[in-house]
């Protein structure tokens, strides 16, 4: 009996062993620990895995991250400019359809091989083999041909004239370049790449998923070599987790749209320990009102709407003063966007109240919504749930339109519903904002043209919708630079005059670093790294 | 004992096509189009020839219950499938991020164990005692935290302030010390309870009486017979919460950037990755079945009446 009992202590002894056993062996593997004292490496924290380092594919790669490693032909500067990179010049033929590109001669990829007009087309060749993955990207599927003219110049021909084409070359992906060593045997590279070989200013030179990923500066690189000579970027999913890490000064930089909350910008802004700064606009947070929908459908009801809340207001206290109060459906920095002519709705009560009676929404008495043929003024806004930001400001709204006598019902919904729902016109108003650069004005605009993504309707009871629909087809094929600029003038003024579109706020991004962090700029394309020229003293 | 265990191994494959039939329903039932989740995930705005192609590539395009036969079949040859997001097989990534998660389940089981035993048996013994107190004091704190607020605190005090370990990340001993103690205060909190209860209702039993009158040593009643039969439900306890550490170690995942699996569902679930939900679904309730055998076959061993009852029957 004792016996038995005894081997079975054992038994149960040794499972214990072998459970703390399994539990130390999982500790062995010590990392190297940095910290932040090394000047030559910079530690910054992203939320989510860098992804696969390939040029042409998209989720779950971060755009930034394939930026560092990855260069286009152009680049998309301040203000809207596009400047030559790794092409040198390009000329573009009278009818628009053909482009010729002179490479840059000096460039060479991480491996040593050189950057030239054969690589250029064997790269544009295999984003053209997936050409429904790209077709987003407005000149993929107008490409007719690629040619290599010689070692230096590259000619890429279209099926018909699309003006955005360079702008479209600064995208960080698909159109951005890998070398021959890091092709698959079948030369396809929408399953993977076998090396990320790139001509950009970075290798990855360690990476681990989920954890972290360093990056090595690229001695070779033909434009300025950066100041520091690592960067780690460590994968923190959880945005306290973040600024706590940013405290203890495991990190240096913290930077991008939404990676912390309001209240921690603004905490780490009032220590005065750390330096932190707000980018320019990167994109328009809009209100976008459904005039298919009845209640909507009124030209003064959706001016009332914009006289009755103090837009001002509500983005500084929302935001804390990250964003700022918009006047236009896009931003001024963007393309062809600067010189938009329209008069401002300003914060006006009795005008919206004047309007709403004007247009048969009268008060009857003892009640505090409005009613017209005994229907009640009732409208519902639909916002991501997960965005702090918009649940505040249609908690606003809702507080400010009851004023009016309108009364407005929020629900909140997950980000995939919301775009489901938008685009089946199944809403009344949404929160949208635009892609921002180097994507727009011709994206946005193109959106609202194209069926099925959700504007196209919601301008439904536009008098001039038909006309309008005309104008937004016919400027990505312009070829005079004023003729183009014209037509993007009338279409942003008539759609924004017409009430459907509201600009609500300009989305910027922030960042915050540590002291010693120096010569930090925000790029000027939404998806580049924020790398370029920083360095640690 | 052998034929005990196939039979509830067996049990395990009714379950499975019972959660796989679940998730596939919920799935399904969510408005949410995965195709579509994929490419609004990437910042793109897709065509209808865009959202084709993906449906077709993901089998979307195939009726309910082709999918539905399709998925099992593939589960039945170990095959999960593609991921949708990463386009890579789904096993690799879970076998990947597998061991960080069990290594912060057993660290927190260990460490909750550790404390709440003798915390529990002391509690019960001495009844209003300081110890007593102490362990009432601690139960109800860590019953009533929720775990994030715990994490930041804890990062904040220990870390941030004191400096004495790593706010986030894997790799050395010091970086398990804090999710697991955030892991593990919840469950230190109920096994102490647990323990006192039971140790208290068994020093009422008779055989304890018999004990003490045949002159055997009070402090060989308490370890060798009261503790041993009163660990009886913690045990039952620690099993049900085995499966649920490993799943449910989502949270402090996120607080404390630990790349367990956890992390990587949540994701899943937000992208709409069905055979990565598939997968952990399966696994959950695998994890489930086989922590409680675990369990059954520890009490069996401590507690020979449990086994003998078990004969009994057969």
């Amino acid at each position: 009996m004792s016996k038995r009992r005894n081997s079975k202590q054992v038994l149960f002894i040794s499972a214990i062993v072998l459970i703390l056993s399994t539990l130390l062996l999982g500790c062995t593997n010590e990392s190297k620990e940095n910290s932040t004292s090394n000047k030559d490496m910079l530690t910054f924290a992203w939320p989510r895995d860098i992804g696969e380092m390939n040029p042409h594919v998209y989720n779950p790669s971060q755009l930034f991250a394939q930026s560092m490693i990855y260069e286009p032909l152009v680049s998309y500067q301040d203000g809207g400019k596009l400047k030559p990179h790794l092409a040198e010049s390009w000329e573009i033929s009278k009818n628009g359809k053909e482009y010729t590109f002179n490479l840059r001669q000096d460039v060479k990829f991480s491996d040593g091989t050189s950057f030239n007009a054969e690589i250029v087309k064997k790269n544009f060749d295999t984003i053209l083999k997936n050409v429904d993955l790209h077709s987003w990207l407005g000149f993929i599927p107008k490409v007719d041909q690629t040619e290599v003219i010689d070692q230096n110049t590259f000619k890429l021909t279209l099926k018909e004239p699309y003006y955005p084409t360079i702008q479209e070359l600064a995208v960080v992906r698909p159109v951005r370049f890998l070398g021959d060593a890091g092709f698959p045997k079948d030369g396809d590279t929408s399953k993977g790449v076998t090396k990320p070989v790139g001509t950009g200013p970075w290798i990855l030179e360690e990476y681990k998923a989920d954890e972290y990923a360093i990056f090595k500066r690229n001695e070779n690189y033909w434009g300025e070599l950066p100041k520091v000579k690592k960067i780690k970027i460590k994968i923190i999913p959880d945005a306290e987790t973040r600024v706590l890490a940013f405290e203890k000064g495991d990190l240096d930089l913290i930077y991008g749209e939404g990676v912390i909350s309001l209240d921690a910008f603004k905490q780490l802004e009032t220590t005065g320990t750390y330096e932190t700064s707000i980018s320019d606009p990167v994109a328009t947070r809009q209100l976008v009102m459904n005039t298919k929908k009845e209640q909507l459908s009124d030209l003064r009801v959706r001016q009332a709407l914009q006289y009755g809340f103090n837009k001002k207001a509500m983005v500084d206290g929302v935001t804390s003063g990250l964003e700022e109060k918009a006047d236009f459906i896009l931003p001024t920095n963007f393309p062809y966007t600067s010189d938009i002519d329209v008069t401002p709705i300003d914060y006006n009560v009795e005008k919206a109240k004047a309007l709403l009676d004007e247009a048969g929404w009268k008060l009857p008495k003892g009640k505090n919504v409005r009613e017209k043929d005994g229907k009640p003024l009732e409208i519902e806004l639909m916002y991501d749930s997960a965005e702090s930001i918009q649940k505040a400001m249609a908690e606003t709204l809702q507080s400010e339109w009851a004023a009016l006598g309108v009364k407005l019902n929020i629900v909140g919904v997950e980000l995939t519903v919301q775009i489901q729902r938008f685009k089946a016109n199944d809403f009344e108003l949404n929160f949208f904002s635009n892609y921002g650069a180097p994507y727009d004005p011709h994206t946005f605009v193109n959106i609202v043209g194209s069926e099925g993504f959700g504007f196209n309707e919601a301008i439904s009871s536009y008098p001039n919708r038909d006309k309008l629909l005309k104008q937004i087809a016919d400027v990505p094929g312009t070829t005079d630079e004023k003729e183009r600029q014209e037509l993007y003038s009338t279409i942003l003024e008539s759609l924004q005059e017409q009430g459907a579109i509201v600009p609500i706020s300009y989305i910027k991004k922030i960042a915050v670093y540590q002291k010693n962090v120096s010569n930090f700029t925000f790029p000027a394309n939404r998806d580049e790294h924020p790398f370029t020229g920083i360095s640690i003293e | 004992m052998g034929t005990y265990i196939l039979k509830r191994i067996m049990a395990i494959i009714p379950i499975f096509l019972l959660a796989i039939l679940l998730t596939f329903g919920m799935i399904h039932l969510s408005p949410v189009d995965p195709a579509e989740a994929y490419l609004s995930a990437a910042h793109i705005q897709p065509t209808d020839e865009m959202l084709a192609q993906k449906r077709h590539e993901f089998g979307l395009d195939q009726p309910l219950h082709v999918q539905y036969v399709n998925s099992i079949i593939k589960i039945c040859q170990f095959d999960f499938g593609i991921s949708y997001l990463s386009n890579k097989p789904v096993w690799d990534e879970v076998t990947y991020r597998m061991p960080a998660t069990i290594q912060l389940a057993l660290g927190s089981i260990i460490l909750a164990v550790l404390v709440s035993v003798p915390l529990g048996f002391l509690a019960g013994i001495k009844k209003n005692s300081g110890i007593d107190h102490f362990s009432r004091l601690l139960s109800f704190f860590g019953a009533s935290i929720p775990s994030f607020w715990l994490g930041y605190l804890l990062i904040f005090f220990f870390s941030v302030k004191l400096d004495l370990f790593p706010v986030e990340g894997i790799g050395t001993w010091q970086h398990l010390v804090l999710p697991s103690v955030t892991l593990a205060l919840p469950l230190i909190a109920l096994y102490t309870r647990l323990l006192r209860a039971s140790v208290l209702e068994n020093l009422q039993e008779p055989y304890i009486l018999f004990a003490r009158t045949r002159g055997i040593h009070e402090k060989v009643i308490m370890g060798k017979h009261v503790l041993r039969i009163a660990i009886s439900p913690m045990i039952t306890g620690l099993g049900m919460n085995l499966g649920k550490l490993l799943t449910g170690t989502i949270i402090v995942e996120a607080v404390f950037s630990w790349p367990g699996f956890g992390r990587y569902f949540i994701e899943a679930i937000f992208n709409r990755d069905v055979p990565v939900i598939q997968c952990y679904v399966l696994l959950a309730a695998g994890l489930f079945i086989i922590s409680n055998l675990i369990v059954d076959l520890i009490q069996m061993c401590i507690d020979p009446r449990i086994s003998r009852k078990g004969g009994q029957h057969q």
